[in-house]
């Protein structure tokens, strides 16, 4: 078979996985570029919409990514899966409300790897996992604070107020640093 | 009564390390422990338990978390122990003096013998701590 050949029936193959999934998911399935696909769901779709992936060969959840847009007033939460059988990446997109991030858990499908992505997410977002049982903290215990990858947490000040002391002479210089 | 001198005398003969490293402490240390510097030719060894250990060496940037690990070895370790902080991170925090999770004062945690400052600090500079440890022991009085 000549490259131009495999070029072409690799081609097909992603055409008929889009096809197929879109169909299932009843969203549009984008290309973003080769073997790179993703769709944009319903934030209580998406149980459904994995367990259809998973069930089309997107068995591997590479991880769970959180996008904070404060603009936006929401989380853009990324579930990224990967298909050993075809090779190819799916990202599942879902955007959640900032006031209450609040989204079913995957650990159903994907157990204790789900667990330790979604507690990272707890631990730097604040999104809660319902349905996911542990949530503790991995990196951050004791922490006190806001979520701190929220784009809202100061993290210049909350470091000023909780390590460094401006009444003594050595420290005043950590408070002359602007943001 | 024995002297306080000759029991310690024994203890600082050869120098036990027990290392607590972040990030790349352990790196920028494995000179000392290498052909070059050689540690154990003045006796120092690495040990693989911390109740064998006369020294703590701690490098790299600590966490909360870390600190409390290191407390519990810190305990467990015989006396006379003596801790020595590698590196600017233990020293002021480094250059995460501004990240919200570091220990910014080792000294808030432990009781530092000595810092050694540099980053990271040279095999000369880590030689000369523990050399001062134990001249420290030799100039005690005779009691």
């Amino acid at each position: 078979m000549s490259v131009v050949e495999k070029e072409k029936n690799n081609l097909d193959k992603e055409e008929k996985i889009v096809t197929a999934l879109s169909k299932k998911l009843n969203k549009k399935v984008n290309i973003q570029r080769k073997k790179r696909l993703w769709v944009s769901i319903e934030p209580k779709e998406i149980v459904d919409a994995c367990s259809i992936a998973y069930d089309m060969g997107f068995e591997h959840l590479s991880t769970i990514s959180v996008t904070d847009w404060i603009e936006k007033n929401n989380f853009e939460i990324a579930y990224h899966l990967w298909s050993y059988k075809e090779k190819m990446l799916l990202t599942i997109k879902t955007r959640i409300n900032r006031e209450n991030p609040t989204i079913s858990s995957v650990t159903s499908l994907w157990s204790k790897n789900a667990e330790l992505c979604e507690r990272e997410c707890h631990e730097f977002y604040g999104v809660i996992f319902e349905g996911n049982v542990n949530l503790t903290p991995l990196m951050l215990e004791d922490w006190t604070g806001p979520p701190p990858f929220r784009k809202d947490f100061d993290w210049r000040k909350y470091v000023q107020q909780e390590y460094y002391d401006e009444s003594n002479p050595r420290e005043d210089i950590y408070f002359e640093v602007k943001k | 009564m024995v002297k306080k001198k000759t029991v310690m005398k024994y203890f600082v003969k050869a120098i036990w390390v027990f290392n607590w490293f972040n990030s790349c402490g352990f790196t920028e240390l494995v000179p000392v422990v290498g052909s070059r510097w050689d540690m154990e030719r003045f006796g120092m060894i690495t040990v693989n338990s911390p109740r064998k250990a006369d020294v703590l060496f701690i490098a790299g940037f600590q966490t909360p978390k870390s600190m409390k690990r290191a407390q519990k070895i810190y305990e467990q370790m015989p006396d006379p122990k003596f801790v020595l902080a590698l590196g600017s991170c233990p020293i002021t925090g480094g250059m995460y003096w501004d990240s919200y999770n570091t220990v910014k004062k080792l000294e808030d945690y432990l009781p530092v013998t000595m810092y050694i400052p540099g980053c990271p600090p040279r095999p000369e500079a880590v030689f000369d701590a523990v050399f001062k440890i134990v001249q420290h022991v030799h100039g005690m009085p005779d009691e």
